[in-house]
């Protein structure tokens, strides 16, 4: 057996003598179980409320009675935000996000009834999950475990002997990173075994959940070099501990709240009051379809007599004014679009202003890994809200075709009077989410992937400085 | 005094301390700076948007210049309401980085408008803001950690131990005096740009009193507890690990546990169901005799059971009738989903009389206004004001009288009242139990601080 693992043996014997140490893993093994099988609950309750009140509304629209088709563009369709398996792991932005669409025309809605309004401020202390009790508890205790393993040998003078027993500075601290690296693979036994068993549950995640099993472990070894290299720094562990509690309340807790605050004032976003006023001037400039002498709708009617070649809209083959729904839909939408993308952009534009601070904190670094590989962040968010919006947009015109091919202009004199069938509400709304490719997922995920592997190379680095550091100190 | 004068002495050479001091004067002042930003952002915000609402009133006035139909003048303004910040806002920002603090509202179905999401974006959110209820909270803990935890064991170490006990009268009251020192200058590291903050800021004298109290009591609870590992630990890491275990599991880990046992408790499912019912009830009345939706609105509004019948066509108050039953048929579900949303509240702050943290965080944000009570209270403003948007259009509906420009100026305008918040009695109460029984716990394990530790922790 070489000399680091037999040192790595020897710090293991000694962390299981240690009595607080124990507990402390012990109680965070215990927390890690509890979170996990507590966000698998609660993953599990939010998908079956979510699917079962999915079902009712697709139920809902096809049992509406015979109508005319604009009464059910009003009536709309509501679309509920799936959560997939890895959301149990880690649920990013779920809470924090609306997870009810109302779909209806002329109109673009917010996703309403997220937690964060209807929790309260307890929501904000975090959410018990297993990618909390790793990004935020397991350094912590990492620290507390390791930040005497180089300090103590040299305070007790056993480092000297070690030392002129003929071993090199560079096995010790290996053994020692070895040590610390194994204790952080036992506090990440119970996330391994959950995203394992996701894994296994949904074949499709297990790429994904085999990037966050990586990810996270190179977050704690980034951790463990770090705490060994600054107990071999430190001439006292107390001077060790301090600094690494400081880089720790500095880095978890500290540094992310900065950045998104920092990230929020740099560029604030509209207000949706804002937005719905210029969505409505942008669309006055545009045409009035209600005003038969707007000069849009003027050019509308006349191309559209020219297409069929009529003289007259009562003698069009369809009806003209599902023609008009159709187009003021078409053009509301391109608006709606331009604004929604506009408000992505600028919050996308936030996140990479948060994301440069990654180089500061390598929690926010892996906070994205996370959330990203989990499809619980804004590119998986924003993915929902335009297939609900591509889907408000195709029910809203299948049911203005329906106005135009199924009533007569005539016969459309009143969308209390005039109805069709109400077997052409079937199978027009459902609603089917396609979430992001598990390749998409790693896309996203992998630039801060590389940050996290940046911090990997740094803090081996550092530890080699450590290291030579420790050889001359003793010397 | 000479003693305190003496330990202002001793810190004053203390490099560390003092730094440590310094740096959480600047982290207070940062929080208050940003956050006196982001309020004053919210009420330019509103500025502008008040600008905005006049243009869009004037636009609408123009076509009511001849004077028509009431129901289509109710049907396309939109009125606008919103929630001034109070002028403790800054110091705890809470929910209104996620909820709107301005709605656009009609006289259409209240409860379809009612729960509209604001635009924000949910990763900075989830990050959370760094205002002085987080300074507070998180890190004026750490700071009194990292200036107490070697209070005994710093001397023993030095090999001074031994003489401070034996000094005549020595007792506790060393510990308390070097602690008390410590800890008063953090409670003015941060007071300090709180006060010049609320002078800034206008804050109403109630609220900094609650802040101060909030602070003093929370600062107390630490040093206490401080006191207590610091006076027995058998070194600094021993204490500075203790601590630190404290910190975590009273800042982060009770609290997550606390609140996934609450969502579990107390679901709020309702929300949405009353949104599908709602939707059902207004949509279904297009597929109702008309006399019947009629029937069934004179049953709650009898003063306009007189007027005359529903023409041939299209009537506008059958309209606003339907849409107002649609309202009532979900007033259940209304109360049941408010009733738990204000569970999850109240729950919450009995939960501060447990955990320091919580009720420091109950107890600001109740003041500031900023919390879930306040947000629930918006939209009861909202609800009175569309209440009233109702009353002023039907006499123009029933009455079939026509609107002109002088009704289109007299439509009744949203009108917040005052935003400062009264004092949360009963959040203070119970963070200064907590402070006191803590603080008390420590005195007693100051008085009782030997050469060699009696165990190890």
């Amino acid at each position: 057996m070489s000399a680091a693992m037999r040192i790595a043996r020897e710090e293991w014997r000694l962390l299981r003598r240690n009595r607080v140490a124990v507990i402390g893993l012990a109680l965070l093994l215990v927390l890690a179980v509890v979170a996990t099988f507590t966000a698998l609950d609660s993953r599990r309750t939010a998908v079956e409320e979510r699917a079962a009140h999915q079902t009712q509304v697709d139920r809902e629209f096809e049992a509406q009675p015979d109508r005319h088709p604009h009464r059910m563009v009003h009536y709309g369709h509501f679309v509920f935000r799936p959560l997939n398996l890895l959301a149990a792991f880690d649920p990013g932005i779920d809470a924090y996000t609306g997870h009810t669409l109302f779909l209806e025309g002329h109109r673009q809605n917010s996703a309403n009834f997220g937690d964060v309004r209807q929790s309260s401020l307890l929501l904000r202390f975090g959410q018990l999950t297993p990618a909390f009790v790793l990004q935020v508890l397991a350094p912590l205790l990492l620290v507390f475990v390791g930040h005497a393993t180089l300090a103590r040998e040299r305070e007790a003078g056993t480092l000297r002997v070690l030392l002129a027993q003929g071993v090199t500075p560079g096995q010790i601290a290996l053994g020692k990173a070895f040590a610390l690296s194994g204790t952080a693979l036992l506090m990440l036994v119970p996330a391994f075994v959950a995203l394992g068993w996701i894994g296994i549950e949904a074949p499709g995640l297990a790429v994904s959940a085999l990037a966050l099993a990586a990810g996270y472990a190179v977050w704690l070894l980034v951790w463990a070099l770090g705490i060994v290299a600054a107990s071999a720094f430190f001439k006292r562990g107390r001077d060790a501990l301090l600094t690494l509690l400081a880089a720790w309340a500095i880095g978890v807790v500290f540094l992310p709240r900065v950045a998104a605050e920092i990230a929020a004032a740099a560029d604030a976003l509209p207000t949706r009051f804002e937005t719905d006023i210029a969505v409505a001037r942008d669309l006055a400039a545009l045409g009035d379809s209600h005003n038969p002498d707007d000069s849009y709708f003027a050019e509308f009617r006349k191309k559209t007599l020219k297409a069929h070649g009529v003289s007259r809209i009562e003698d069009l083959p369809v009806n003209y004014k599902g023609l008009v729904g159709m187009e003021g839909e078409r053009l509301t939408a391109g608006l709606f679009a331009r604004y929604a993308d506009e408000a992505f952009e600028r919050q996308h534009a936030q996140l990479r202003r948060v994301d440069d601070f990654a180089l500061l904190s390598p929690v926010i670094a892996l906070r994205r890994l996370s959330m990203a590989a989990s499809g619980t962040d804004q590119h998986s968010y924003r993915h929902f809200v335009e297939s609900a919006e591509r889907h408000r947009y195709r029910l809203v015109q299948d049911l203005n075709r329906m106005q135009a091919e199924k009533l007569s202009f005539a016969g459309d004199r009143s969308s209390r009077d005039n109805r069709i069938g109400r077997a052409h509400w079937h199978g027009v709304a459902d609603f089917h989410h396609e979430p992001l490719a598990p390749s998409r997922l790693l896309r996203n995920a992998a630039p801060a992937a590389l940050v996290l592997l940046a911090w990997l190379a740094a803090l081996a680095g550092l530890l080699a400085l450590a290291v030579r550091h420790l050889g001359r100190a003793t010397r | 005094m000479s003693g305190f004068i003496h330990e202002w002495r001793l810190m004053a050479r203390s490099r560390l301390a003092l730094a440590a001091v310094a740096l959480l004067l600047a982290l207070s002042t940062l929080a208050v700076v940003l956050g006196t930003r982001e309020i004053t952002r919210e009420q330019r915000t509103m500025d502008h948007l008040a600008t905005l609402q006049a243009q869009e009133l004037a636009a609408q006035a123009r076509k009511y210049a001849q004077g028509a139909d009431a129901g289509s003048a109710a049907y396309y303004t939109f009125h606008s309401t919103w929630s001034p910040p109070s002028s403790a806002a800054f110091l705890a920002i809470g929910l209104r980085d996620a909820s709107p603090y301005v709605l656009r509202i009609r006289a259409l179905a209240l409860q379809a408008q009612l729960h509209e999401g604001e635009s924000f974006n949910p990763e900075l959110a989830l990050a959370g803001r760094f205002d002085f209820a987080f300074v507070l909270v998180y890190l004026a803990p750490l700071f009194l950690i990292a200036l107490l935890h070697d209070l005994v064991s710093g001397e023993r170490q030095s090999g001074r131990l031994g003489t401070l006990l034996s000094m005549p009268g020595a007792g506790g009251r060393l510990w308390l005096r070097r602690a008390g020192l410590r800890t008063a200058l953090v409670l003015a590291a941060l007071m300090l740009p709180v006060l010049l903050g609320g002078w800034a800021n206008g804050t109403a004298g109630v609220a900094l009193a609650t802040v101060a109290l909030v602070t003093a009591a929370y600062l107390a609870f630490w040093s206490g507890l401080t006191l207590i590992v610091a006076t027995r630990a058998s070194d600094s890491t021993a204490s500075a690990t203790m601590l630190m275990g404290c910190w975590a599991v009273l800042t982060l880990v009770l609290p997550t546990l606390a609140s996934a046992t609450l969502t579990r408790t107390v679901p709020v499912r309702q929300g949405v169901e009353l949104m599908l019912a709602q939707r059902q009830a207004v949509h279904g009345a297009w597929d109702l005799p008309r006399e019947t939706t009629m029937a069934q609105f004179f049953r709650t509004h009898p003063e306009w059971q007189r007027t005359s019948p529903l023409p041939a066509g299209f009537h506008w108050k059958w309209y606003y009738a339907f849409q107002q039953l649609g309202d009532e048929s979900v007033a259940p579900q209304v109360a049941a989903y408010r009733d738990g949303l204000l569970a999850r509240q109240h729950w919450t702050a009995r939960l501060g009389w447990l955990l320091p943290g919580v009720g420091v965080q109950a107890a600001l944000h109740r003041q500031a206004g900023t919390d879930l009570s306040a947000q629930l209270a918006y939209q009861d403003r909202i609800a009175d004001f569309h209440a009233r948007l109702r009353g002023f259009y039907y006499p123009y509906l029933f009455n079939d009288v026509r609107f002109g420009p002088q009704d289109f100026a007299a439509q009744p305008r949203f009108d917040p009242p005052s935003s400062d918040e009264p004092m949360p009695v009963g959040s203070l109460l119970g963070l200064a139990w907590l402070g006191a029984t803590m603080l008390l716990l420590g005195a007693r394990a100051a008085g009782r601080v030997r050469l060699f530790p009696r165990s190890r922790i």
